[in-house]
């Protein structure tokens, strides 16, 4: 995908997290209040996806922002503290994400009811997101939008501190990276355990849904999907933090767009596994529809590629 | 050393090593040696889990056609794992990272293969002894171990090569 193109989609993507965040909210908070499950499971639903569509949407911003360096009445600075603000509030979102993951995988456990910790967790973390997700919006809004400056107030400072802390800007994670020799290493190894579960669970829990171990009730693969999500979020944080390091090994780099495609395709697949809450009461012997067998085999065809685009990042392309 | 030199320029070895093609070059067998080792060490992950207690609706000798797998990805890594040394046979050989992960690989397959004697036994599916679950932390461990020293191998490798 050409530069420009990355640019086009970070100003596609760059709304979703904002305006997506808060209507998932509204409806899981509304959804809280009047008692409808419904109504909550469709909230968490959107902030699940909302948390997934706000990895490109950071990412693509880099692309942006090379763009921007170039042109004269842009301010670095500003475009450091939408950068830094950005990158707190995907932290956060990205917490979401997994705390409204969590929510509908204790929906579905068969007890059919929302954990109230859950919910107060996805209630305080959400809320949290929004407004930091607005804060690093409103930044973004300063770089190039020239009808919003004021030139009486010094706008990106006001955003800047516990808003946008240093430690977070990509300069410094690269120089510690560098000055650091063991943290890439370490993030290295940590990434391939986080691999080694998340496909554990990927084989393990697909096979059970192709015929593999049917005298075993479904229940059981239940319980094993959340330590797939905690090897999933290993290796998004440490995949994370590969990217901010060497960002232009990984932006500019086709195996690297292929690698998110399929993490997002198999994320939305995750999404409607958890979602149907039947297919998990299924018990011995019992087979699921084959739309689900069919996605099971997909989920392996694509962590499979996720796998293989992640090896082939510096044989693909000429980014590294 | 002229025996891990004469490995290592074998034509099949320099073949792999200077190709660039991501179907059968050096990337490619890096990818395959990734998904051998998701193999391998995931399901002996989802084992030791079991045995644990997570997922405790699965009676634990469903999970005896696991272990197919698992010897299936073993082989793939044994496959591409030769290939890789060969590649670079003399380097990779005077780095201690490779003996410790082949160290802790055998102790890793001697644990599970005596967890696999407990999951083939008649009595797998009924209450899980200490013994099991000691072998099954034990297990995990040894696996961490397998990957962080399997992974240094890469950078010990380079740190040498630089150094002469």
């Amino acid at each position: 995908m050409p530069p420009s193109d990355l640019v086009h989609l970070h100003l596609l993507l760059n709304h979703f997290p904002t305006v997506g965040m808060i209507v998932g909210f509204a409806v899981f908070f509304f959804g809280v209040v009047s008692g409808s499950d419904d109504q909550r499971r469709a909230g968490l639903a959107v902030l699940f996806i909302i948390a997934l569509l706000s990895l490109p949407a950071y990412m693509t911003g880099y692309a942006a922002e090379r763009a921007l360096k170039t042109m004269p009445d842009v301010s670095p600075e500003v475009v450091g503290v939408h950068q830094r603000s950005a990158l707190l509030a995907l932290m956060f979102m990205e917490a979401t994400g997994v705390l409204a993951w969590y929510g509908l995988w204790q929906r579905s456990k068969g007890r059919a009811r929302f954990g109230r910790l859950n919910t107060a967790a996805v209630l305080l973390v959400g809320s949290l997101t929004i407004g930091l997700m607005a804060a690093a919006a409103n930044v973004g809004g300063e770089i190039r939008h020239p009808e919003l400056h004021d030139s009486t107030l010094p706008a990106p400072a006001a955003a800047d501190g516990l808003l946008a802390p240093r430690w977070l800007a990509s300069d410094f994670i690269t120089f510690y990276q560098y000055s650091h020799p063991w943290a890439w290493k370490t993030l290295e190894t940590i990434h391939f355990m986080g691999l080694c579960l998340l496909f554990g669970v990927v084989v393990v829990g697909n096979m059970r849904l192709l015929g593999w171990m049917r005298n075993a009730p479904l229940e059981g693969f239940h319980r094993l999907l959340p330590w797939g999500v905690w090897g999933f979020v290993a290796n998004a944080v440490t995949g994370m933090l590969f990217f901010i390091g060497q960002t232009f090994q990984y932006i500019n780099n086709p195996a690297f767009h292929w690698k998110m495609l399929c993490i997002l395709l198999a994320g939305a697949e995750v999404l409607y596994l958890t979602w149907d809450e039947d297919l998990w009461t299924l018990g011995p012997g019992q087979a699921p529809r084959a739309l689900v067998k069919l996605m099971a085999a997909s989920q392996i065809v694509l962590w499979v590629g996720v796998i293989f685009f992640g090896r082939m990042l510096p044989y693909l392309g000429n980014a590294f | 050393m002229e025996l891990l030199a004469w490995i290592k320029n074998l034509p099949f070895s320099t073949a792999i090593a200077a190709s660039d093609s991501i179907w059968w070059g050096y990337a490619w067998w890096l990818f395959v040696h990734a998904v051998g080792m998701g193999l391998t060490a995931g399901i002996a992950f989802i084992v030791c889990l079991r045995v644990l207690g997570v997922g405790r609706q699965i009676p634990l000798s469903s999970f005896r056609i696991l272990f197919r797998v698992f010897w299936m990805g073993f082989y793939v890594n044994l496959l591409s794992g030769v290939i890789l040394f060969m590649t670079d046979a003399t380097g990779i050989a005077r780095v201690w990272e490779l003996y410790a992960k082949l160290a802790c690989l055998g102790l890793a397959l001697g644990l599970l293969s005596r967890l696999r004697r407990f999951i083939d036994s008649d009595q797998s599916d009924g209450p899980i002894p200490p013994r099991a679950r000691t072998l099954a932390y034990a297990s995990i461990l040894l696996w961490l171990a397998v990957i962080t020293s399997g992974r240094l191998i890469a950078y010990a490798v380079e740190a040498k090569s630089a150094a002469v």
